[in-house]
C-alpha cells in the first residue's frame, strides 16, 4: 500500500504546478513590458461598470491613459501615479482597494471553508481503526466499514474537483488572451460616416469639411466624390468641379464624376457643361439621373 | 437523558455546530452590511465633501486669449467640463450662459473646459447654442479634465471666491441645482 502517498504526493504537486502555472498566466497578461498599460490596468475607468482604464473605450478613460503615459515620462513611479490618481478619484479608483472590513470576509470565508473541508475530509479517512482497540474513540469495524460511505464521498468529491480545476485549466488554454493593441476605428471611416449623417440633415458646408478631413488621411477617389457632390450642394462649383476634375483624372470615363463636373461647369463654365453632360450621357445613359440631364440639355442646348 | 446501557455515550457534534454557528454569524454580518447600503464615497451626483484647493487651470482659450484660475480669485466661478461629442452638454450650455448672463453683476465667472474635442466642432458647438462669449478652454487630450478628477461629461465644478471647490454636479445641471447651489455664494 504504498502507492496511497506517492498518488497523494503526485496529484498535491499536479495541483500546486497549475496553480502557479495559472498566477503566472494571469500576472503576466498585466502587461509588464508596457509599465502605462500596467498601471491603467489596474485603474478602475469611473465611467464605466467594470471596466480598467486600461481596456475602456470611453474618452475619461483615454484620457486618464493619457495622463498615466505623461506621468510615467516625468519619471513618476507606479505607486506615485497611484496615489495621484487616489487623491482626485477617491480609493474606489483602484481596481484592487486595500480590503477592508466586511471586505476581509471575501477572502477569509474560502479560505476558512477549504481549512474546514481539509479537516473534515482528514478525519473521515483517517478514522480507519487496523486492529480494535487500537483507536479506542472509534466504534469496532462490524459488517461494511462505518463511514465507508462517507470515505467515497469525500474521494469522489475530490477527483471531481480536481477535474473540475483540471478541465478550467484546459479550457483557459483555448481562450485568446485580450489582445494589447486593440484596433482603434478607423478614422476615415468615422469621418465618412459623420459627414453622410451631416448630409442627410442638408448641412452640406459641414459635410464637405468631414470630407476634406477624411481625404487628408486616405486620397480615395470614392470619398473625393462624395466631396464634389457636397460641395455642389452647399454652393461651391467651383471647389465642385476641381474635387470632379481630380477623380477624372484617375477615372477619366466615372459617370457620377462627369455628372459633377457637368453640373458644377453650367455654373462656372456653361460653355463646357453641355459637352460633360453629353459625355456622361454616352458613358451611362442608364444612370438615375440621366433623364434629369436629357430634359436640362434639351431646355437649353 | 437516559442512554442505554453498554453503548458509549453519543459525542457532541461540535465541529458541525461551530460550523453552523460561524456560517450564522457570518451571514448576519453580511446581510447587515448589505443593508446599511453599499455607500462608495463619490459616487453620488453631487458630492459636498469639504472645499478642497481648485487645481490649478490656466492656459491660451479657444478664442486666442488666456485663462488663468488663479485671476479669478474673488469671483465665483463656475467651471464647466463639455465636449461637442456629448449631447447633454448641448442641452446645458444655455442654461449656463443664461446664469452667467444673469449672475455676472454679483460676481460669477464661467469657463468651458472644453475635453478631447475638435475646435471646429465646439465652435460650432457655441454657435448653435448661442454660447459663442464663453471662455473656453481647450483640452485636446483630456489630461485637465482627469487632473481636476472628472469622471464623466458633463461635469460642473463650483470654485468659490477663495478659489476652493465647494460643489460639484456630475452630469446635467439644472436651473434648481444653480439655484441651489450657487445662488447662496453669490449673496454672501
Amino acid at each position: 500500500m504504498r502507492w496511497r502517498p506517492v498518488a497523494v504526493t503526485l496529484v498535491l504537486v499536479a495541483l500546486l504546478a497549475a496553480a502557479g502555472a495559472g498566477l503566472t498566466r494571469s500576472a503576466a497578461g498585466a502587461g509588464q513590458d508596457d509599465p502605462v498599460r500596467s498601471v491603467a490596468a489596474d485603474l478602475r475607468c469611473p465611467a464605466c461598470q467594470g471596466e480598467s482604464v486600461a481596456d475602456s473605450r470611453s474618452p475619461i478613460a483615454a484620457a486618464m491613459r493619457q495622463a498615466v503615459a505623461d506621468q510615467a515620462a516625468q519619471g513618476r513611479s507606479r505607486d506615485e501615479i497611484r496615489r495621484w490618481f487616489v487623491q482626485r478619484y477617491g480609493p474606489d479608483v483602484l481596481a484592487d482597494p486595500p480590503a477592508r472590513g466586511v471586505e476581509l470576509l471575501l477572502w477569509a470565508v474560502p479560505a476558512l471553508t477549504l481549512l474546514a473541508a481539509g479537516y473534515a475530509a482528514r478525519r473521515t479517512l483517517r478514522a480507519r481503526p487496523r486492529r480494535s482497540g487500537e483507536l479506542p474513540t472509534a466504534p469496532p469495524a462490524a459488517g461494511p466499514a462505518p463511514g465507508g460511505a462517507a470515505r467515497w464521498a469525500w474521494r469522489w468529491s475530490a477527483l471531481g474537483l480536481i477535474a473540475v480545476v483540471v478541465s478550467v485549466a484546459v479550457a483557459a488554454r483555448g481562450l485568446d488572451r485580450p489582445r494589447s493593441d486593440p484596433t482603434p476605428a478607423d478614422p476615415v471611416a468615422v469621418a465618412v460616416g459623420l459627414a453622410r449623417d451631416l448630409e442627410a440633415q442638408d448641412r452640406y458646408d459641414a459635410a464637405a469639411q468631414m470630407y476634406r478631413e477624411a481625404l487628408r488621411d486616405r486620397p480615395d477617389d470614392t470619398i473625393r466624390l462624395r466631396l464634389a457632390f457636397a460641395l455642389l450642394r452647399a454652393g461651391d462649383a467651383a471647389g465642385a468641379a476641381q474635387a470632379a476634375t481630380e477623380t477624372l483624372a484617375h477615372a477619366p470615363e466615372l459617370p457620377d464624376g462627369l455628372l459633377v463636373l457637368g453640373l458644377a461647369q453650367r455654373r462656372t463654365r456653361p460653355t463646357e457643361a453641355p459637352r460633360t453632360l453629353r459625355r456622361f450621357l454616352t458613358v451611362a445613359p442608364e444612370h438615375p439621373a440621366a433623364p434629369e440631364i436629357r430634359r436640362l440639355l434639351a431646355t437649353r442646348p | 437523558m437516559i442512554r442505554p446501557a453498554g453503548r458509549r455515550p453519543r459525542r457532541v457534534p461540535v465541529w458541525p455546530a461551530l460550523v453552523l454557528a460561524v456560517t450564522v454569524a457570518v451571514g448576519v454580518v453580511v446581510a447587515l452590511g448589505l443593508r446599511s447600503g453599499p455607500t462608495p464615497p463619490g459616487s453620488d451626483a453631487g458630492t459636498t465633501g469639504p472645499p478642497v484647493p481648485a487645481p490649478a487651470l490656466s492656459g491660451p482659450t479657444l478664442d486666442g486669449g488666456r485663462f488663468d484660475l488663479a485671476d479669478a480669485h474673488g469671483h465665483v466661478l463656475l467651471v464647466n467640463v463639455f465636449a461637442s461629442w456629448c449631447g447633454p452638454c448641448r442641452d446645458e450650455l444655455p442654461l449656463l450662459v443664461d446664469a452667467g448672463r444673469r449672475w455676472s453683476p454679483q460676481g460669477l465667472r464661467l469657463v468651458g473646459l472644453n475635453v478631447r474635442d475638435g475646435s471646429e466642432a465646439v465652435r460650432a458647438l457655441l454657435d448653435e447654442t448661442g454660447a459663442a462669449g464663453l471662455t473656453v478652454l481647450p483640452d485636446p487630450d483630456g489630461t485637465r479634465a482627469v487632473d481636476w478628477g472628472v469622471r464623466g461629461v458633463p461635469e460642473t465644478f463650483v470654485v468659490d471666491r477663495d478659489g476652493r471647490i465647494v460643489d460639484r454636479q456630475r452630469g446635467v445641471i439644472t436651473r434648481q441645482w444653480l439655484e441651489q447651489r450657487v445662488a447662496p455664494l453669490l449673496a454672501g
